[in-house]
């Protein structure tokens, strides 16, 4: 058990690491606007956009929140990512990391 | 916003505060475009509670201090100190815990654009990427028009708009057939219908495509005339002037030239100078730290931006240039000399040609295997399997020697010398169009060449990509394969029916995701795909799957 705490804790602190990383190189934000751009040129965007259009007139602007949308939607949303996309990002992440030699 | 009913409690905020809070907050945690805000941001933004980064971080705007929205714990500080707006940390946008909701408030959201101003700079994006999304306000006309038209369209997949004959005016099929092609580009589509050009010339071929673009997309089902248009293009193009059949390839060059000159000269040219940044993205970065020579590949290609003055960064540009690399390698020293040069589209000879005969072949062939297929002698009615349009393009990239009656003086060791030149792609643009050389005028004659030419619906262009044949490619291929950067999807193509003489131009377009129309003239059929990869192709139209991002 402390084994596995110990794993569990060093992950963590890689994952720390990794994401400050990503955040100071600037590429945390190239990712998330390639992101935003293929989600997009895919269509995602609009699905997502009507299926919450759906919710608010079936329910009336009143009575739904933002908290609301977002519970009901997001299984939903991740579901309806394109593979390909996940792919995509997935590659770039891999590949910023194996540039980083302070990792 | 407009239209929106503000929350009064941003109201008081901004009394006591200011907007010095939100400045703050989208500077340094929100819009970094500084290596310090960086540093700040991926330093100091962790949930309080949790320690987390992610689950929706958002900053109070009272104090310091940052919860993530997921677990609740940003709710958890709000209710403990009163402290009711909260900012979200992704997206910049402002939450409020007594409305329970995100609020609005126009002050905020230009202080938001600015701060999105100075981190595309920072970067080197555009500003009118697609992500970003600017906020439309609409102006007083417009939204008359809205009032005016409470109706709302949606177009369903299997809808007609978009397709509408074209009238014949007198051997008029050569423009038709491009015209339709034009107006199925997706990329141009998007830029005459959004109206980005604007001018007060009067005779404005792009003002002229504006028009013709709007006329296909407003819902009538009679072919349209296109006089205005065959006039302008008579006037501008004497060559093309006249009843007589023309060359259709020679009516895409032409209308492409008009089109950029008319652009350069109008006065939207100021903002589409920014875009061409991204939207004319090079060979990815990733191939850029090769060799030397790779850097001078550089270099050059600066240079002739510069000079030539031919891109000039205009929608014909950002679409349709593209980009040759020629390596001139010296026989001695193996010193290689580069040029680039733009291009907007790809001339093709075909097998059967006279002027270039296929089965000549040059000595470096053996000497490169691998780059192009074996060719042996191609008859033209031979039963092999029928050429396709890589095999054309493997011929077009091929190492060619160039002889000893055209020795050129290398750079290196300022000797005349034989030489071997290689064409390979160093830029690839939005619209790659393929002339297939049916026409061949030679002294002795004048013939076409009806040949079938076989041609994928997806093409990937990274076997011909520069990056792809320099020296270091390494495990690069393996990048481009994965990130379909190359590839292409076909969208129009355009036959010629007939003899040299006396023919007729028809094109197939895509609309939609894959449903294919035959244009003929006023006449529009539905195709289905076979009839099309079936076709005498003469001019190929692909539209690039991925716009580059960097």
């Amino acid at each position: 058990m402390a084994e596995y705490n110990e794993k569990k804790s060093r992950d963590g602190q890689m994952r720390a690491a990794i994401n400050q990383q990503l955040v100071e190189t600037g590429e945390r934000e190239k990712l998330k606007e390639l992101l935003r751009m293929r989600l997009s040129e895919c269509g995602w965007r609009d699905q997502l956009k009507q299926i919450c259009k759906e919710i608010v007139r079936e329910r009336g602007l009143e009575h739904v929140t933002v908290d609301d949308l977002i519970q009901e939607i997001t299984p939903q949303a991740r579901q309806l990512v394109p593979d390909s996309i996940k792919k995509e990002l997935l590659h770039r992440i891999r590949t910023f990391l194996a540039q980083q030699a302070n990792l | 916003m407009t239209g929106i009913q503000c929350c009064p409690h941003i109201v008081s905020f901004k009394e006591a505060h200011g907007l010095e809070p939100f400045k703050i907050t989208q500077k340094w945690l929100v819009h970094c475009s500084t290596p310090e805000a960086r540093q700040v941001r991926a330093r100091s933004c962790t949930c309080k509670v949790c320690n987390s980064y992610s689950g929706r971080l958002h900053t109070c705007l009272h104090c310091i201090y940052f919860g993530c929205y997921e677990r609740h714990h940003i709710h958890q500080h709000a209710q403990d100190t009163n402290h009711y707006l909260a900012m979200d940390l992704s997206y910049g946008q402002t939450y409020c815990f007594h409305c329970q909701d995100y609020i609005y408030d126009k002050q905020v959201e230009q202080i938001a654009q600015h701060e999105w101003r100075k981190v595309c700079k920072f970067n080197g994006w555009s500003e009118t990427l697609l992500s970003t999304l600017p906020y439309w306000e609409p102006t007083g006309v417009e939204l008359e028009s809205l009032r005016l038209n409470p109706k709302r369209r949606k177009i369903a997949a299997d809808s007609y708009v978009g397709l509408r004959g074209l009238v014949n005016l007198g051997n008029t099929c050569f423009m038709n057939c491009i015209l339709q092609a034009f107006v199925h580009t997706p990329m141009l589509r998007d830029y005459f219908l959004a109206e980005r050009h604007e001018c007060e010339k009067d005779q404005c071929l792009v003002c002229e495509m504006t028009t013709l673009f709007q006329k296909f997309y407003a819902g009538e089902r009679t072919a349209y005339v296109p006089f205005r248009l065959l006039h302008l293009v008579w006037t501008n193009a004497r060559h093309l002037a006249g009843y007589e059949q023309q060359d259709a390839h020679e009516f895409l060059i032409a209308a492409l030239d008009l089109l950029h000159q008319h652009l350069s000269a109008s006065s939207d040219m100021v903002n589409n100078n920014n875009n061409n940044k991204i939207i004319t993205g090079r060979p990815s970065t990733s191939s850029t730290e090769n060799s030397i020579s790779r850097e001078d590949v550089n270099g050059v290609d600066d240079d002739s931006n510069g000079s030539s003055g031919n891109p000039c960064g205009c929608i014909i540009d950002q679409i349709f240039t593209g980009g040759w690399q020629s390596d001139v390698t010296c026989q001695r020293c193996s010193g290689v000399s580069t040029t680039i040069d733009p291009f907007w589209d790809i001339s093709l000879d075909l097998p059967g040609s006279m002027s270039s005969p296929w089965h000549c072949m040059s000595p470096t062939q053996t000497a490169a295997p691998g780059l192009a297929p074996t060719i042996g002698t191609v008859n033209v009615t031979s039963e092999q399997r029928p050429m396709s349009l890589k095999d054309c393009l493997n011929r077009f990239t091929r190492p060619e020697h160039l002889g000893s009656a055209a020795k050129i003086k290398c750079s290196r060791c300022h000797s005349y010398q034989e030489s071997t030149k290689q064409l390979t792609l160093n830029k690839l643009p939005i619209v790659l169009c393929f002339h297939l050389k049916r026409f061949e005028h030679t002294n002795k004659s004048r013939r076409k060449i009806a040949t079938y030419i076989s041609f994928p619906m997806d093409l990937d262009m990274s076997p011909f990509m520069a990056s792809r044949r320099s020296v270091n490619t390494r495990d690069e291929n393996t990048v481009d394969d994965a990130l379909k950067e190359n590839k292409y999807s076909l969208f129009a193509v355009v036959n010629h029916l007939g003899s040299l003489q006396s023919g007729h131009y028809s094109v197939f377009v895509r609309q939609h995701r894959d449903q294919w129309f035959q244009c003929n003239d006023a006449t529009i059929l539905k195709a289905t795909i076979p009839d099309v990869m079936q076709s005498e192709a003469y001019l190929l139209f692909y539209h690039k799957q991925y716009i580059d991002y960097d």
